[in-house]
């Protein structure tokens, strides 16, 4: 089954037809996800910053992620379950769109390096001295950074990419 | 020159037909005031919520809000920027559009909210800058930018749907 078939197949679901046609929805569901984008954006800028030695470097790694992790996997979340509803309701416009699929991948690593490099710290023996760990850890802040960058770009590109 | 006749002049400008007919000027800047908005959304929040008494990664809030204030402002910049050029591309149609004229009216509250806020409760930051909670002036001024922000968003994403 392809993307397309399955896109087909999909839209022609009541669910997709409801989420469609009930006015309000999708700008509603919309303008949540750039909300939600906002709180990634916010989070990711002051912990990618501080990580990467730019930002408050007075505090601890460890208070920068603490206080932002949560928010940002809240985020995620939200993001997640409002990009579905966008999918689900116009999914000739999201599944077989090359960016979105480009976009897809590009959060599953942003993810990853938020696990790989965010996560740890909020271990309370973690040392941030293992130097394997400590020399990547500044240039996979800004990689993070541009990651969610390329993102947001890929994300308002969709609507121009049918 | 009169209003009408001053949208006119933007729409006929060099720089709004140039974003009107190519393809992909509209989407580039359309893509980067998404990005800044987002930044100045989430820079704001962090701080709304501290002033609101909800800790951050500063303590002090006074240090928190001199941390993220340039970014909020650079971002804040590139926005408006990139903002005034997609207006240009449809001048008349933004001007008679009932989102965009609101989002317009909401803006300059929360700009209104900013600078009360600065001229009453952070004048005295000095005495509140570790305590929690915060006092009452910092708590609705950080509620009301927080509420502000988000009908901002709202009415920014909701312009794309209405506009003629």
């Amino acid at each position: 089954m392809t993307f397309h078939e399955i896109a087909d197949t999909l839209y022609t679901t009541p669910i997709s037809t409801w989420l469609r046609e009930t006015a309000g929805i999708i700008p509603t569901t919309q303008s949540v996800h750039i909300l939600a984008i906002a709180v990634v954006v916010g989070s990711a800028l002051v912990t990618d910053l501080r990580l990467a030695g730019v930002l408050a470097i007075d505090e601890t790694p460890q208070t920068v992620v603490g206080r932002y992790l949560p928010w940002m996997w809240a985020a995620i979340a939200v993001l997640l379950a409002t990009g579905a509803i966008m999918a689900v309701g116009e999914p000739n416009r999201v599944l077989t769109n090359f960016l979105f699929w480009t976009k897809m991948i590009l959060v599953v690593l942003a993810f990853c390096l938020t696990l790989l490099f965010r996560y740890p710290f909020l271990h309370p023996q973690f040392q941030v001295e293992h130097p394997r760990w400590a020399a990547l850890a500044k240039p996979v802040a800004w990689v993070s950074l541009l990651v969610w960058i390329a993102v947001i770009f890929c994300g308002r590109w969709i609507a121009y990419a049918i | 020159m009169t209003w009408s006749g001053f949208l006119q002049a933007l729409y006929g400008s060099a720089v709004g037909s140039g974003i009107r007919e190519s393809g992909v000027l509209f989407p580039w800047i359309e893509s980067i005031h998404v990005l800044m908005a987002t930044t100045v959304v989430g820079t704001i929040a962090i701080v709304d919520l501290r002033l609101i008494g909800y800790p951050s990664h500063r303590r002090g809030a006074r240090q928190l809000i001199l941390d993220l204030l340039p970014f909020t402002w650079a971002a804040f910049a590139l926005a408006a920027t990139t903002g005034s050029l997609l207006f240009t591309s449809n001048a008349l149609g933004y001007a008679a559009n009932a989102q965009f004229i609101s989002k317009m009216v909401v803006l300059v509250l929360a700009g209104i909210n900013m600078a009360v806020f600065h001229a009453t409760a952070y004048q005295r930051i000095g005495q509140w800058d570790d305590a929690l909670p915060t006092p009452l002036g910092a708590r609705i001024a950080g509620a009301t930018s927080l509420i502000l922000w988000i009908v901002i968003v709202f009415l920014g994403r909701w312009i794309g749907f209405t506009m003629q």
